[in-house]
C-alpha cells in the first residue's frame, strides 16, 4: 500500500515534469533569444539581467494597476528595450568595453527594479492563466498547461530563426556579426545593425521578466530573475549561437528547476537550498561539455571571438 | 619606459578624465534624483553627510571600504593577464564559509591564532574556489567573464543551506544563523565607531600586490604574457599556470574579505553575506584602469557611495536599491569620460 502510494507519487512526478520544464524555461528562453540576437551582431550583453528585472518590474507594476495582463507583457517589453539602449550607447557611441557596460546596466537595472517594486512586493495580481479555460484548451486538452507567454515563446523561436538565416536583414545582421570591415564593404551601416539587434534583444529579455513576474511566478521580489539573464549569456555558447537550438538549451536548465521543485514538493530529504543550485549547476556543465569539443569556437561570430577569446 | 614628461601628462589626462567622470556623474544624479521626484539638493547633501561630512560617516565609509578594496584586488590581479573576472562576490562568499568552518571547528580553544587561523582558511576558500574558475579557463577554454558570474550563484545557495541546516543555532528560535563567533574570533572596533582592521589589511595587501607587479621577476613576467603571448610562451612563461596564481590571489583576498566581514558585522555566518560588495569591487578595478595604487583612493569613493546609500536610506526615505543605480550611473560615467582616449585595443581593465 504505502509502496503504491509512493509510485503513485513518482507518476506525478515525472507526468507533471514536461509541463513544469517548459514553465521554468520560458523567462530564460526568451532571454536566450535575445542575446543569441545580440551576440550575432557582436556584441555581448551581461545587462540582460537587469533588463529582464526591469522588464518583470514594469509588467508587474502595470499588471497590478491596470488589471491587463498583456498591457503588462508590453509594459516589461519597453522596459527591457529602453534599458538596452543603454548598452548599445556606451558599447557603440563611447567604445566602451561590452562586459564593463554589460554590468554597469546591470547595475543599474537591479536598483530601477528594486526601486520600481518597492511598493510591489506581496501584491497579488490577476496575470496570465493556462490556455485549459479556453476554448483552444477544450479542444487540445494535451496543451492545456500552456500560457500565453509559453506559446509566444515558441512562435519567437521560429521567427527568430526564420529571420537569422533565411531573410536579408537577418544575413545582414550575421555580416555585421562576422567581421565589421566586410559588413562596412558591403555598405551595411553595422552601429545601426548592432543597435537594433540589442535593442530587439532587451525587449525579448523585457519579455523574459515579464514572462517571470505576472505568468510563471506571479509575484514580485527583488532580484527575482536570479540569474537568469547571466545564465543566458552562457548558454548562447552552448546553443551554438542558433535561435533553433535555444528551445532544447533553455530547457535543460527549466528541466533542472522543474526536477527541484517536483522533488521538493514530493518530499525529498535532500536539503532545497542544495537543490536549488543544480539548475545553475548543470548550465555550467552544459557549458563546459560544450566548450570541450572542437566546433563550439568555430561557431562563435568572428566579432565575438575579439571580446570573449582574448 | 616612461620619462618622467610622459608619467606627468598620463597624470594630467587621468585627471582630466576624473574630472569629466565627476561632471557625468553629477549631471546622472541629478536627472536620476529628478526623475524619483525628488528635490536634488538636499539628495545630494546627504550623499556628502553620508559618506565624508562627519567623523562617523567616514568611520561608516570605511567599514565599508574594506570588503569593497579585497574585492577590488580580485578582479585586478587576473587583470594583469587581461583577464575579465567579475568572481569576486562568490568567492567573498566562499571565503566567508571557510571562516565560520574554520571558527566552529576551533572554538575558543585557538585563543590568539583564532583570527589569523580564521583569515587563512577564508583566503584559502576565496582562493580555491576562483581556482575552479581558472581550472575552467585553462583545462576548458570556458570564457572566464562567464563561468564566474554563473559561479556567482552558487555559494549563498550553500550559506542558506549551511546555516538553515548543519550549521544552524539551536538556540536561535528559526532564525537561521550559525552560533555567535567567541571574542577571540572577533575583530576589535576602535573610536568608538564600527571601525576595524579590514581596510588596514586591504591596504597591506595591495601593497604586497604593487610589489608582485612591479619590476620584480613576476611583475616582468605578467607584463610579457599580457602584451606578447607568443614571447612569454618562447621564454618558457606558462599562460596557465599565471592564470591559476592571479585568480587564485585576487580570490584569496575576496576569501578574506568575506571571513572579514562575517567576523565584524554580524559575528556569525548568516545569509545575505557580500551584498553586492564583490560587484563594487569590479567596479573599482574598472575604474582604477590597472593601476593597483589607484584603488584605495577609488574604493574611498565608492564605498563612500555606498554609506551615503545607507544614510539616503535614513534620512531621506529612500529604498536601500538607490545604491546599486548610482554606482551604475559612476560606472556610465566613467565608461564615457574614458572615451576620449579609448584606443580599443585590449582590455582597459589591466
Amino acid at each position: 500500500m504505502a509502496a503504491w502510494e509512493l509510485t503513485d507519487a513518482w507518476q506525478g512526478v515525472l507526468l507533471g515534469l514536461v509541463p513544469a520544464a517548459f514553465r521554468s524555461a520560458t523567462p530564460l528562453l526568451w532571454a536566450l533569444l535575445g542575446e543569441t540576437l545580440g551576440q550575432r551582431a557582436g556584441v555581448v550583453n551581461l545587462g540582460s539581467e537587469g533588463q529582464m528585472l526591469v522588464g518583470a518590474a514594469s509588467a508587474f507594476a502595470v499588471t497590478a494597476h491596470t488589471g491587463d495582463a498583456w498591457l503588462g507583457l508590453a509594459a516589461g517589453a519597453l522596459a527591457g528595450l529602453a534599458l538596452s539602449l543603454g548598452h548599445a550607447l556606451l558599447c557603440l557611441r563611447f567604445g566602451a568595453n561590452q562586459f564593463a557596460s554589460g554590468i554597469a546596466i546591470w547595475m543599474i537595472g537591479f536598483g530601477v527594479s528594486s526601486l520600481l517594486g518597492a511598493s510591489l512586493v506581496g501584491q497579488s495580481i490577476a496575470g496570465f492563466s493556462t490556455f485549459s479555460a479556453t476554448e483552444l484548451g477544450r479542444r487540445l486538452p494535451l496543451l492545456g498547461w500552456v500560457t500565453p507567454t509559453i506559446a509566444l515563446s515558441w512562435l519567437a523561436t521560429l521567427a527568430a530563426g526564420f529571420f537569422v538565416y533565411r531573410t536579408r536583414p537577418g544575413l545582414a545582421l550575421r555580416a555585421a556579426g562576422e567581421s565589421r570591415r566586410g559588413a562596412e564593404a558591403a555598405g551595411l551601416r553595422v552601429n545601426r545593425i548592432r543597435t537594433l539587434a540589442i535593442a530587439c534583444g532587451g525587449s525579448f529579455c523585457g519579455v523574459g521578466g515579464a514572462a517571470l513576474s505576472i505568468d510563471y511566478a506571479q509575484t514580485w521580489a527583488e532580484g527575482m530573475s536570479q540569474g537568469r539573464g547571466l545564465v543566458a549569456v552562457g548558454l548562447v555558447i552552448v546553443a551554438r549561437y542558433d535561435p533553433w537550438l535555444a528551445l532544447p538549451t533553455a530547457l535543460t536548465f527549466g528541466a533542472a528547476e522543474a526536477l527541484v521543485l517536483r522533488l521538493q514538493s514530493a518530499g525529498s530529504d535532500a536539503s532545497a537550498h542544495l537543490l536549488h543550485m543544480l539548475p545553475y549547476a548543470v548550465s555550467l556543465v552544459v557549458l563546459i561539455a560544450t566548450c570541450l569539443g572542437p566546433s563550439a569556437r568555430a561557431s562563435a561570430p568572428a566579432e565575438l571571438r575579439a571580446v570573449l577569446d582574448r | 619606459m616612461s620619462v618622467p614628461h610622459e608619467r606627468r601628462a598620463t597624470l594630467r589626462s587621468a585627471l582630466v578624465r576624473c574630472a569629466l567622470a565627476a561632471a557625468i556623474f553629477a549631471g546622472l544624479s541629478l536627472v536620476f534624483f529628478l526623475a524619483l521626484g525628488r528635490d536634488p539638493v538636499p539628495l545630494f547633501v546627504a550623499l556628502w553627510d553620508g559618506s565624508f561630512g562627519s567623523g562617523f560617516a567616514l568611520s561608516e565609509t570605511l567599514v565599508k571600504l574594506s570588503p569593497v578594496l579585497l574585492c577590488a584586488l580580485a578582479t585586478a590581479l587576473p587583470a594583469r593577464l587581461g583577464l575579465v573576472s567579475v568572481g569576486a562576490e562568490g568567492q567573498l562568499v566562499a571565503g566567508s564559509i571557510a571562516g565560520t568552518a574554520c571558527v566552529l571547528a576551533t572554538g575558543d580553544r585557538a585563543g590568539a591564532v583564532t583570527l589569523p587561523l580564521m583569515l587563512l582558511a577564508g583566503a584559502f576558500g576565496g582562493a580555491a574556489y576562483a581556482a575552479l574558475a581558472a581550472l575552467l579557463r585553462v583545462g576548458w577554454r570556458v570564457n572566464e567573464t562567464i563561468s564566474t558570474l554563473l559561479l556567482d550563484y552558487l555559494p549563498p545557495l550553500l550559506v542558506e543551506f549551511l546555516v538553515y541546516g548543519p550549521w544552524k543555532n539551536p538556540d536561535s528560535l528559526g532564525w537561521p544563523a550559525t552560533v555567535s563567533f567567541p571574542d577571540a574570533a572577533r575583530f576589535d572596533t576602535y573610536f568608538d565607531t564600527r571601525v576595524h582592521a579590514g581596510p588596514a589589511i586591504g591596504v597591506l595587501l595591495i601593497l604586497l600586490a604593487l610589489l608582485l607587479t612591479a619590476r620584480t621577476r613576476s611583475g616582468l613576467a605578467l607584463g610579457l604574457l599580457r602584451d606578447s603571448p607568443l614571447l612569454a610562451e618562447r621564454a618558457g612563461l606558462s599562460f596557465g599556470t599565471w592564470v591559476f596564481v592571479m585568480m587564485a590571489l585576487g580570490g584569496a583576498a575576496a576569501g578574506i574579505a568575506g571571513s572579514v566581514e562575517v567576523s565584524v558585522i554580524e559575528g556569525r555566518l548568516q545569509p545575505g553575506i557580500g551584498a553586492g560588495a564583490g560587484y563594487s569591487g569590479f567596479l573599482v578595478a574598472f575604474l582604477a584602469r590597472g593601476h593597483l595604487g589607484r584603488l584605495l583612493p577609488l574604493g574611498l569613493l565608492v564605498a563612500g557611495l555606498a554609506a551615503a546609500g545607507d544614510n539616503l536610506q535614513l534620512s531621506a526615505d529612500l529604498p536601500s536599491a538607490v545604491v546599486y543605480v548610482l554606482q551604475g550611473l559612476l560606472f556610465i560615467a566613467a565608461l564615457i569620460a574614458s572615451h576620449r582616449r579609448t584606443t580599443s585595443s585590449g582590455t582597459e581593465l589591466g
